[in-house]
């Protein structure tokens, strides 16, 4: 595999953890504007770790994804009892605060003679763990897709098993969820911070698959991207998502054919999308219908 | 010190018309539409962009500009609501929402892809020097921009009140149902609330740029958290509330940046939109009501 | 151009659909010029659904509405009223927070006769006195009955051929619902065609010339007041012990 290609993939997988938050939380019946600020939490948390603090990756993305359960708790205490729109605000001015944060961060430690550390709107360098550790591209690639299957593998369990209903049920009718003795907000809140881990973790990593972050990369084109991926994608299985990403970054990124113009074509591309699908290509019915047609013939 | 507290309020309150504009538009499709346009702010630096190509390529004056940066907002405003708006009036807000913002993302593209350099000088309203009462300052940009926030909001005031469009408007926001067996023709009025409500925001997107006399594509999303944000200081909806809350927002941020610093000046915006959400989600003025359907 | 025997208002084959769920099966049913036509049902039978479809707030699935001749089926609610058919419908739908006098204008909207839109609102004031000493306050917080005066009244401002209304009486005292009643039988006097949703059986016996029966998205009966009143099931589940 070219290192193009390697590095392609590896994006796609990377970015496919923040559009699995998003999609958690849209199964759910919620919109957050905001996961992009737990992936960010991630990732300066498990930069923290590992280049600060010498801590090895497996525990720092542990770290992370804690960081970003929490964060996303925290976040969804006040705000998850409100209804669409105003929740969606609500964790776009959440995420924006973080990425402030994250520019106003100045917290740096020696390391071998230099600074290493965020640096608040310079970013935060040298990242080098995985170098360090010797591992190659293809080997990081294949840890990513590792821990991605992982998380995809929990979900396809957590959607067969009652826990899966009840997610979809609270996000067709909360009424009726709530008249069958579920405790809504303490169920939201938790998938708010199971997300919140989920997004941490891919945060992490792509701290560590690009050495270098800074604020920027976590403002609301990440946040709006991750749920344009879960939408357009698809909500009726957690496959959707990754066709989301496969389809903007493999497709139009990576073939370089739009190249210039992918903003434009991805964006009119949702925006058609939304209006004849609006639960995206492998919504609920197609997938319905799929299992349906798969069943019959075995 | 005590001038220069007066003299940040006067910052404040010129910044703050220019917000309260920004809002006017935003709950007018708000009110309509009970709808977030995210692409409201990218619409206006649409027509930013445009006049100033028609700058850069021809010899063109400043009410010409004004008229251009308008236009652009408008016909961009056109192109958000037939592809984003029409088509969910009876779908999903959210869905509605995250389409304006993938058009958020062609207008960025398109603006960049003409104007490569992102960053462009803007001709200024005035080039005189600012007036000057004792120590205090008030630069000619920011009277401008305060009589056309009074102008606007007292003229839409009248519209909404006194005609057979301002009745229809507001038979819209009470009731669209009813207003369809009024034989209101609702679809209609409501491209019609889109047009206008993006005309004041790009008069307020050319009013910003001339004053800072220069125009990057931030400008989109800068518009559109400021418009958002006072309006929801002003209360959801109502009209009256987002011009006092668009000059609200403004004393706040000329104080807090004086005495923080621009990030704690965003941050704290950032976290009075959260608080206000968590705690009041209608608006620092409206008790409750005004149901807003997800 | 309406032919003198043709009905006013012509409901064949109509479907409308919630989804997968038909809430309207192919409904058939007629009212005549210058008539009452009362439509009676259960609660759930598409009483409403036949209004809103009829008004063109609902789009039908399939079959036919002719409204003077012409077919409205699937047109605009707007381009109806503009036809001359007009809906009061169920629970009023006021504008709540605009003013009762503006409320009445928004039922003229479409008619650009300043002058004559002028009279016609002294003339509401004078059948309804009580929007009258209302008329600058806000919709939201008349009464009900004052309300369903004033859906009535805002009906009226368009100069409909007919008035459709879903049931007037629901929710309000037996004092108003005479009232309501009576300004029906008023408006047919005048000349109005009225085509009335109403779960009082008593009430519209009064004053409706034909009946029709509606039960789980089709019309089951098809009658004068009388035959009505002879059919042994309809009188025991509309006019029976319930109230005398």
């Amino acid at each position: 595999m070219s290192e193009y290609a390697i590095g392609v993939f590896t994006n796609i997988g990377l970015i496919s953890f923040i559009a699995l938050s998003a999609y958690l939380l849209l199964i759910a019946g919620e919109m957050s504007f905001g996961q992009q600020g737990f992936f960010g939490v991630g990732a300066y948390v498990a930069g923290v770790a590992t280049a600060m603090y010498g801590i090895p990756l497996p525990v720092a993305a542990l770290l992370a994804m804690a960081a970003g359960a929490a964060a996303a708790f925290l976040v969804g205490l006040p705000t998850l009892r409100l209804r669409g729109l105003y929740f969606a605000m609500a964790t776009l001015a959440a995420a924006e605060m973080l990425r402030i944060v994250f520019e106003l961060i100045h917290f740096q430690r020696e390391v071998e003679g230099e600074p290493v550390g965020p640096d608040g709107t310079q970013g935060f360098r040298g990242i080098r763990w995985v170098f360090e550790a010797g591992i190659e591209p293809q080997d990081f690639l294949a840890i990513v897709w590792a821990s991605l299957a992982l998380a995809l593998a929990m979900f396809v369990i957590v959607e067969r098993s009652r826990l899966g209903a009840t997610l979809r049920m609270l996000g067709e009718d909360p009424e009726l969820a709530r008249s069958l003795g579920i405790q809504v907000e303490r169920f939201k809140l938790g998938i708010a911070a199971a997300a919140g881990a989920l997004a941490g973790l891919g945060g992490a990593l792509y701290a560590h698959h690009n050495t270098y972050i800074e604020p920027r990369n976590f403002d609301i084109m990440l946040g709006v991207h991750s749920l344009a991926y879960a939408l357009i994608g698809g909500l009726g299985t957690v496959f959707g998502p990754l066709l989301g990403v496969l389809i903007d970054i493999g497709l139009l990124e990576g073939s370089r054919v739009f190249q210039g113009y992918r903003m434009i074509v991805f964006g009119g591309l949702v925006a058609v999308l939304l209006v004849f699908r609006p639960r995206g290509l492998l919504d609920e019915r197609f997938v319905h219908r799929l299992r349906h047609r798969m069943f019959r013939q075995t | 010190m005590f001038f220069d507290l007066i003299q940040n309020t006067l910052d404040g309150l010129a910044m703050g018309s220019s917000y309260a504009l920004l809002a006017v538009g935003f709950t007018l499709i708000f009110g309509v539409l009970r709808r977030v346009n995210l692409s409201y702010g990218p619409a206006i630096m649409f027509g930013g962009y445009c006049a100033t190509w028609v700058h850069l390529n021809f010899q063109a004056g400043l009410l010409a500009l004004a008229i251009i940066t308008i236009a652009g907002a408008v016909l961009a405003g056109a192109y958000v609501e037939r592809l984003c708006f029409a088509p969910h009036r009876q779908g999903s807000a959210i869905a509605a929402m995250v389409a304006s913002f993938a058009l958020w993302m062609q207008f960025e593209e398109a603006v960049t892809l003409v104007m490569p350099s992102h960053v462009y000088d803007f001709p200024a309203m005035y080039d005189g020097p600012p007036f000057e009462f004792g120590s205090l300052t008030l630069r000619m940009e920011a009277l401008v921009m305060l009589a056309c926030a009074v102008a606007i909001s007292y003229g839409l005031h009248r519209v909404l009140s006194g005609s057979r469009f301002g009745l229809a408007v507001r038979a819209v926001i009470d009731s669209p149902v009813a207003a369809q067996l009024a034989g209101i023709d609702v679809p209609r009025v409501l491209l019609q609330v889109f047009l206008l409500a993006s005309s004041i925001g790009g008069l307020a997107g050319y009013l910003i740029v001339s004053t800072h006399t220069q125009i990057t594509p931030m400008l989109g999303m800068w518009s559109t958290l400021k418009g958002l944000l006072a309006m929801m200081i002003g209360g959801l909806g109502s009209l009256p509330g987002a011009v006092a809350g668009g000059l609200v927002l403004g004393v706040l941020e000329a104080h807090s940046q004086w005495f923080l610093g621009p990030q704690s000046r965003d941050l704290l915006a950032f976290l009075l939109l959260f608080g206000l959400l968590a705690v009041r989600p209608y608006g620092l003025w409206r008790a409750s009501s005004a149901e807003a359907e997800a | 151009m309406t032919r003198k025997d043709h009905p006013l208002l012509e409901v064949s084959e109509l479907v409308t659909a919630y989804g997968k769920i038909e809430a309207l099966k192919g409904v058939n049913l007629s009212v005549e010029q210058g008539s009452i036509t009362c439509l009676l049902g259960p609660n759930g039978a598409g009483k409403t659904t036949l209004m809103m479809t009829t008004a063109g707030i609902l789009k039908p699935r399939g079959g036919s509405i002719r409204f003077a001749g012409t077919e409205i089926a699937g047109r605009a609610p707007h381009a109806i009223v503009a036809q001359g058919v007009a809906l009061v419908p169920e629970n009023r739908l006021v504008f709540p927070a605009m003013t009762v006098i503006d409320n009445l204008q928004a039922g003229a909207y479409q008619r650009r006769d300043r002058v004559e839109t002028g009279a016609d609102l002294e003339r509401m004031f004078a059948r309804f006195p009580r929007l009258k000493e209302r008329s600058a306050q806000l919709a939201g917080t008349l009464s009900g009955g004052e309300q369903q005066m004033l859906a009535v009244a805002r009906a009226l401002m368009s100069r409909p051929k007919l008035l459709l209304m879903d049931e007037p009486s629901l929710g309000l005292a037996p004092l108003v619902v005479e009232e309501i009643f009576r300004i029906i039988a008023d408006l047919h006097m005048d000349g109005a065609t009225i085509f009335l949703v109403e779960q009082n059986a008593h009430m519209a016996l009064k004053v409706a010339q034909h009946f029709y029966l509606m039960e789980q998205g089709k019309v089951t009966f098809s009658g004068t007041p009388g035959a009505m009143a002879e059919d042994e099931v309809i009188r025991r589940a509309y006019l029976g012990s319930a109230k005398a």
